[in-house]
């Protein structure tokens, strides 16, 4: 199979299984809540109100036809309404979205810069003391649950030596007129640094460790054999040839860790009081919002879906061989 | 008969023999991990937070649910300026009364202790045989205690003699006459016992409610309070109360502490932030700013007063209005005591212990609500290892079953397969878990079944790639060529050869279940009432105390990263012996016989 066949075949594979999760998410709300309506009937709501309300939402039609209404609406990118925040659901998504990416993308940045070359280190230093203490570290950074040391961290930098903000993206009140607005300042980069660290911390064990390992893997090809051979450097053998190879899965992890992140790591933002999808769906569990959660959830595992094609993508253009194999 | 029986015997043997395989695949990465320093550091912290699961019962030292209490008897020394000196505790159990003059200061508890400050040392004494003490006072040069049934005990010259007055109430209070010619005893049920020329009397009262507090004036007659409003006056050895008769109208409610020392002026204070003032003719009801009880008054001097009393409160009188001082501590003070230019407000009632840090009797300290953190870590690993064990048993159970079928079958049922596989793989799990409890409630199920129905994805593809590669194999094609079934293949030939695979993922879900569920009790999703190492941390920071009370954060954290980082550091050990290419130099897991590409995913 062609490179190009395969990109389409996987395309269709991302948006059947998003069809199935979006299916399951509509069940499993059904399960949940028969009947939305009778979550606002506690706030007075009469009887011919809630009848109007229901006629109004479709929810008095047999279930496929709502099945029907519920995924050509999503398609339109009508999420519904949100009970807490009585307003469509997608544009507060969108924005918490925006702030998510804001958090997990410069965190994964430096995790994926630092981690690999911190790798390659410790494959260079193999068999010693160094590389000993680095595997144990990066276990146990990988060990240490981030909303743990997300509370350490304010423990120590926000409330102990009160060098940094300990909640929120900005200091309140401030005005931004967009997006792009309110994370270029110095206010921003600010509030940034210690969830930012916490996450990056965290991912920094397995980009290192992955790196290191198949370094290894890597040093034992019978090409780096005929460097030495060549007589070339340690130095250009191992940044050059070994690392550019052992790049490939980090890479990948990269990708697949930008999806999970996103996806993911909801308590980092619960933490530093982070606006993001994270929060924003715990606090749609609290307060029983339905919609929002479920459109949170559509959002996250979206974007989970799509960071996953991602990795698959570069993997086979990276290495070619995976294609013409018809997928892992 | 025999034969059959045999026959049967024999071929049990032979359905034992199969499982051989499976326990020696299983036998072989716990010996490779005993041989790896860093497996073994790990199987050492696994084993030790199993040991603490186990014994959880006996390791707690306290019920993790009960709210500790304090117990202690403790003064705050202040000077007339009212400079309030720091918190002192200087006995074991609450200070019931006290007394001073310029020589002595004299405290009682209701177990027997009498402490006496001598050279800024707080000297405790004990009364043979015990009296529950009430109230204390100084004669002279005698201390004269009293207590519970009536018993009295009077110090002399270094020795406490035993007093014996014609009663079985409980004495309250104490109280001598400033020229030291008379001593006053109140107590229960409206009881009044005179003390003069070495001898102790009855006076007749007609009254019948119990009498808290007694106190001098300068000119030798006294006010004498008790419950319900109750205020007497006793002038020259007998008890009168004609002009206050009036003051039951004023008040109903329970009188505490009296204030004399002044001429022609009194103070008493009792329950709900009552204050009553004696002008020298007429008692008056003031109030300062608070409702709390207060439990004893004592003046400083002209226009100048203190009251103290529950919750810590301080009331303070500059001669027109009472008003609160800012708190010392929020203690129960059980009261006030003055003497020329030094006077100590006392007590404490017993206190929740809140917030306390580490000590030997709680090792990690204490909670807002005076709970043990210590206890409840204990009890938190149970929850941790349960929830890692099942889910980690629940996520092999699948993904070992659908790695083997899709690897050994591959064709459509490995599509299918791979496809479910891969929507899993589009459900982010804590998000997945947040929905479920939404839609189900709270509970530890919830968490397992959310890490059970979505994780085993990675473990189902990792071993679906070496079930294909061992498909492959000579052995599994001379099976199929024997005549063995697909199940007998799959069960007998390749399975046993999957297993240290399979444990080594066990291992990683394990650690993975283990940050999840914390994850979701922290996140407040997990049941409540059941502690778990999240369910600390999620009380920590739902109190808002986590950002100082360190010992509440640290230890539940400390206990995560240690279980997980235990079961990464055995998995590893695994990981090592089915890759030898990972070794560095301070690995000295033996070379394993065949090696087997299969790092797996990073989840």
């Amino acid at each position: 199979m062609n490179q190009k066949g395969y990109l389409l075949k996987r395309i269709l594979q991302m948006i059947f299984s998003y069809l199935i999760i979006l299916t399951l998410l509509f069940f499993l709300f059904r399960i949940a809540l028969p009947d939305p309506t009778a979550a606002l009937v506690v706030e007075g709501l009469s009887e011919e109100e809630r009848q109007l309300v229901q006629a109004r939402f479709g929810l008095d039609q047999p279930l496929w036809r709502q099945y029907i209404t519920y995924l050509v609406n999503f398609f339109q990118g009508e999420l519904g309404i949100s009970f807490h925040y009585r307003g469509p659901v997608f544009p507060i998504l969108v924005d918490r979205l925006y702030n998510t990416l804001a958090l997990m993308i410069p965190a994964i940045i430096v995790s994926y810069v630092i981690g690999p070359l911190l790798g390659v280190l410790l494959s260079w230093k193999r068999g010693s003391s160094t590389e000993f203490t680095g595997i144990v570290s990066g276990l146990i950074m990988r060990s240490a649950p981030l909303f743990w040391t997300g509370m350490i961290f304010v423990m120590i930098f926000g409330i102990w030596l009160g060098i940094f903000p300990t909640s929120g993206m900005r200091t309140m009140p401030y005005e931004a007129a967009h997006f792009f607005d309110k994370i270029f300042t110095l206010d921003f980069l600010w509030h940034l640094i210690l969830p930012m660290l916490t996450v990056a911390i965290y991912y920094l064990g397995l980009p290192m460790l992955i790196m290191r390992n198949t370094m290894l893997e890597v040093m034992g090809e019978d090409f780096i054999e005929l460097c030495r051979a060549k007589g070339l450097s340690e130095r250009k053998i191992m940044y050059h040839h070994v690392a550019r190879n052992a790049l490939l899965p980090v890479v990948t992890q990269a990708a697949v860790t930008v999806g999970l992140a996103v996806g993911g790591q909801v308590v980092v933002e619960v933490v530093f009081s982070w606006p993001g999808l994270g929060r924003e769906i715990v606090q749609a569990v609290q307060t029983s919002d339905f919609p929002l959660a479920q459109g949170a959830f559509m959002m996250m595992s979206g974007v989970v879906l799509v960071m996953n094609f991602a990795a698959d993508m570069i993997y086979s253009y990276l290495d070619p061989r995976v294609g013409q194999g018809g997928g892992k | 008969m025999e034969n059959q029986r045999e026959k049967e015997n024999g071929s049990f043997k032979s359905r034992i023999a199969y499982l051989k395989p499976y326990i020696a695949s299983l036998l072989e990465p716990a010996k490779i991990i005993w041989q790896d320093p860093l497996g073994r550091a790990g199987s050492i912290i696994f084993l030790v937070i199993c040991f603490i699961a186990l014994f959880a019962p006996w390791l707690a030292t306290h019920n993790p649910n009960e709210m500790n209490q304090r117990i202690e008897g403790s003064v705050i020394s202040f000077n007339e300026d009212k400079e309030w000196k720091d918190y002192e505790i200087i006995g074991d159990d609450p200070i019931n009364d006290m007394s001073s003059d310029e020589n002595t200061v004299v405290a009682v508890t209701e177990e027997n202790q009498v402490i006496i400050a001598q050279d800024d040392r707080w000297e405790e004494e004990e009364i043979d045989p015990e009296i529950e003490l009430l109230a204390v006072t100084i004669f002279d040069d005698q201390i004269i205690a009293a207590g519970r049934s009536g018993q009295i005990a009077i110090r002399d010259n270094d020795s406490w003699e035993y007093e014996t007055i014609p009663t079985e109430v409980d004495i309250n209070a104490l109280a001598s006459s400033q020229d030291n010619s008379e001593v006053l005893a109140v107590g229960d049920e409206g009881s009044v016992f005179l003390y003069s020329d070495a001898d102790w009397e009855e006076l007749e009262s007609e009254e019948n409610q119990d009498l808290n507090a007694v106190d001098f004036s300068p000119a030798g007659d006294a006010i004498i309070v008790g419950n319900q409003g109750t205020i007497m006056h006793y002038e020259a050895k007998e008890i009168t109360d004609p002009e206050y008769e009036a003051f039951g109208e004023e008040t109903f409610r329970d009188l505490y502490d009296v204030d004399y020392s002044l001429a022609e002026k009194a103070f008493a204070v009792g329950e709900r932030g009552t204050i009553m003032g004696f002008s020298g003719e007429a008692w008056y009801s003031t109030s300062g700013d608070t409702s709390r009880e207060l439990r004893g008054v004592t003046v400083l001097a002209e226009n100048n007063a203190l009251a103290a009393g529950y919750h810590g409160v301080i009331q303070h009188f500059d001669g027109e209005e009472w008003y609160s001082l800012d708190r010392i501590t929020t203690r129960g003070y059980r009261g006030i005591d003055f003497f020329e230019n030094q006077g100590f407000v006392y007590g404490v009632d017993p206190y929740i212990n809140e917030l306390a840090p580490p000590s030997t009797e709680h090792f990690f300290g204490t909670n807002h609500l005076g709970r043990d953190i210590w206890s409840q870590v204990v009890y938190g690993s149970r929850t941790a290892l349960l929830v890692g064990i099942l889910a980690a048993l629940m996520v092999n159970g699948i993904g070992f079953t659908v790695g083997l079928v899709s690897g050994y079958y591959g064709g459509k049922v490995d599509n299918l397969l791979m496809r479910i596989v891969d929507i899993m793989y589009g459900m982010p799990l804590e998000p997945f878990a947040i929905v479920l409890v939404l839609i189900f409630g709270p509970s530890l199920w919830i968490i397992i079944l959310a890490i059970g129905l979505l994780t085993w994805r990675t473990n189902a593809r990792v071993i679906r790639s070496q079930v294909l590669s061992l498909a492959k194999r000579p052995f599994v094609k001379a099976a199929r060529v024997a005549g063995a079934s697909n199940l007998r293949i799959m069960l007998v030939h390749i399975s046993p050869n999957v297993l240290p695979l399979a444990f080594l993922q066990l291992a990683v879900a394990m650690g993975y279940a283990i940050t999840a569920e914390a994850t979701l009790s922290f996140l407040g999703l997990g049941p409540p009432r059941v502690y778990s190492w999240g369910t600390i941390l999620h009380a920590a920071r739902l109190s808002g105390a986590w950002r100082v009370a360190w010992w509440w954060v640290i230890p539940p954290g400390i206990f995560i990263s240690a279980t997980v980082v235990s079961v990464f550091l055995i998995s590893r050990s695994v990981e090592v012996m089915t890759n030898p290419r990972l070794r560095g130099g301070n690995d000295s897991a033996p070379e394993p016989e065949e090696s087997e590409d299969v790092l797996p995913h990073g989840q």
